[in-house]
């Protein structure tokens, strides 16, 4: 026998109780992952390829206030800009969904190019989106979702018109930050259920990265003091204003993490606890028989951490596992796509699960090196 | 020949303070222990037989006096320097649980050894020794469960012998045995004085364990009495 066999033997001796805090440790860790890893996807910036180059400009007053589309041959003079598409969102459900699932907004398909340099679509597919009236390109994801396959004719129910559009789905694309949404033509939504003369916002592209803060200056200053003003800023600050609305969810789940890994600790120093004091005895005879208070802590430390590294193996393992090889995508219908589990997230649990390994230990520990043989020897007699 | 003194006991006190009250657990004692002896402790309960075996075998201290065993005050050592000298000097056998459930005769035997400097395969040849010593040869893989009390005891006996110390100390070790049994354990005690040449002191109240030791000592209220 060695010193390792000892302690493996001490902590396998109630091995039900081992295994109840091992999947204790396993399951908080799990959680605590899965948590980490929806508060990171939750608020990653969504860096798309060209954003540091695009302006959105929205109604001053709120995102849901249109703009005129008088507007567009004003900012299209700006100097420095190069592209302009009106941006409107139409709100639409899928059949009887009952929900939205994926984004819709009406454009002007032959700006595509000019404004979204990182979509991946096909010479054909845009030739196609750019000359069918009721055209629309779709995201991968969504696609995929839904089996759309070019030439598809899909019906959404607006919940921000009255009525439903039929659309001609001319090609998917992908590439960009968030393959979900769908984009057709803002004519095609003038003509039929929508307020010709409004559109949503103005999406735009400048020609170098040192226009745009003159660009977003100069649109700013052109309707101000109108009936629509305007509020200009970069793509990512437009995006950033979007996380910040998240900070409340940002909160809940840092405060839910915080009670996990509070309970887990509760857990384990309780399950710490019970096993050295139930053999507090056999520790003063090791004491009787010559082993030092250091030694005996390192029993104590080793157990406990032994019990959180296999915890913290198996639910981190299993976190990694299922959301690197699932779908998540699909099983999340689309709401999370990457769920990443960083090395950051991963090294983060394990340190949870070390620093509870050593809190466990430390009270029974001191509790052990506080008692002398002879009393030790007193407990169970 | 005139045998070494292995324990030199002088004015040993011990006054366990609680609040107000203060019990007297030994009232300087002072007694010489030869190499050799197999000492039978005795007295009724709560005379400080405990206590007094404690203190000489330095898991616990007095509050005055001295304890010199083979030359060395125990009580003047700090807790690393004491818990180093328990393992090399003394042997320890209690009344009851003595040994580690979840390991076997072998692995308890082992225990003390893992502190020293031998090999796996000294280890192993001691423990076989030791264990064969108490009539256990044949035990070394059964689990304290799976032993009688009295084999229990003898596997103690085995564990306390194993480091090869001058003193073995046991507070009731046949406490808890019936008659068949304890003879066995006493049995084994007295060969280890005799043909180990080991030094026993020996906690006892049944006067038929007494006998087997080569002296009697009683303890009354903390002192000594014929
Ligand atoms: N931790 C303690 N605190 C206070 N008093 C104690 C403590 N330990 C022992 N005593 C007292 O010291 C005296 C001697 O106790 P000790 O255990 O040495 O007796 P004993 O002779 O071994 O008795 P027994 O035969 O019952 O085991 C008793 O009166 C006991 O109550
Ligand atoms: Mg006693």
């Amino acid at each position: 026998m060695t010193l390792p066999t000892f302690i493996i033997k001490n902590a396998l001796r109630n091995k039900r109780r081992a295994l109840l805090s091992v999947s204790s440790v396993a399951v908080s860790l799990f959680l605590l992952v899965t948590l980490q890893v929806a508060l990171r996807e939750l608020t990653l910036p969504v860096e798309s390829p060209g954003a540091e180059l695009r302006v959105c400009a929205r109604n001053k007053v709120s995102l849901t206030n249109p703009l005129p589309a008088r507007q567009r041959p004003i900012i299209e003079r700006i100097p420095g800009v190069e592209g302009v598409t009106p941006f409107t969102w139409f709100g639409g459900q899928y059949q009887n969904e009952g929900a939205m699932t994926f984004a819709q907004f009406a454009m002007d398909p032959k700006e595509t190019r000019r404004v979204f340099t990182d979509f991946k679509l096909s010479d054909a597919e845009l030739a196609r989106f750019q000359t069918g009236k009721t055209a629309a390109i779709i995201g991968k994801i969504t696609a995929d979702k839904y089996h759309f396959k070019a030439g598809d004719h899909i019906t959404l129910n607006s919940t921000v018109y009255p009525g439903a559009l039929e659309f001609t789905i001319a090609g998917i694309f992908s590439g960009t930050a968030d393959d979900r949404m769908m984009l057709f033509h803002q004519d095609y939504l003038d003509d039929s259920i929508g307020t010709p003369g409004l559109v949503g916002m103005w999406w735009l592209k400048v020609k170098t990265a040192d226009d745009m803060p003159r660009v977003i200056a100069a649109i700013n200053q052109a309707f101000a003091n109108t009936a629509a003003e305007v509020r200009a800023e970069s793509e990512r600050a437009f995006q950033l204003g979007f996380i910040s609305m998240l900070g409340n969810i940002k909160t809940l789940i840092a405060s839910i993490s915080t009670v996990v890994v509070f309970t887990l600790v509760l857990v384990t120093a309780s399950t710490m606890s019970m096993a050295v004091r139930e053999r507090f005895r056999e520790l003063a005879i090791l004491k009787a028989l010559g082993f030092r208070r250091r030694e005996l802590f390192v029993f104590i430390l080793a157990e406990s951490f032994g019990l959180a590294a296999a915890g913290a193996l198996l639910g981190i393992g299993t976190a990694y596992v299922a959301y690197t090889f699932g779908n998540i995508s699909k099983m999340t219908h689309g709401i999370f796509v990457s769920f990443e589990v960083t090395p950051r997230i991963m090294g983060l649990a394990a340190l949870v699960a070390a620093v509870l390994g050593v809190i466990s230990a430390v009270a029974p520990a001191l509790a052990v090196a506080r008692t002398s043989v002879v009393d030790g020897l007193k407990t169970l007699d | 020949m005139v045998a070494e003194t292995i324990v030199k006991i002088r004015e040993l006190t011990k006054i366990y303070a609680q609040g107000e009250i203060q019990v007297t657990a030994l009232d300087h004692i002072t007694l010489d222990i030869a190499a050799g002896e197999f000492l039978a402790l005795m007295g009724p309960s709560g005379s400080g037989k405990s206590t007094l075996l404690h203190i000489i075998a330095g898991v616990d201290r007095p509050t005055s006096g001295e304890c010199l065993v083979q030359g060395v005050d125990v009580t003047k050592l700090n807790e690393t320097q004491l818990a180093d000298w328990r393992n090399q000097n003394v042997g320890f056998i209690f009344q009851t649980f003595n040994l580690i459930p979840v390991l076997t005769a072998a692995e308890n035997v082992e225990l003390p050894l893992l502190l020293t400097q031998l090999d796996r395969r000294q280890r192993r040849q001691q423990v076989e020794m030791a264990l064969e010593v108490v009539g256990l040869g044949d035990r070394a893989k059964h689990l304290p469960r799976q032993l009688s009390g009295g084999q229990e005891q003898r596997v103690a006996i085995a564990r306390a012998l194993v480091t090869d110390p001058k003193l073995i100390v046991a507070d009731e070790p046949t406490g808890n045995l019936d008659s068949h049994s304890a003879q066995e354990v006493l049995t084994a005690l007295q060969s280890l004085r005799r043909d180990a040449g080991k030094t026993i002191i020996m906690v006892t109240h049944d006067p038929k364990a007494a006998a087997f030791g080569t002296r009697q000592i009683h303890l009354e209220k903390g002192e000594l009495s014929a």
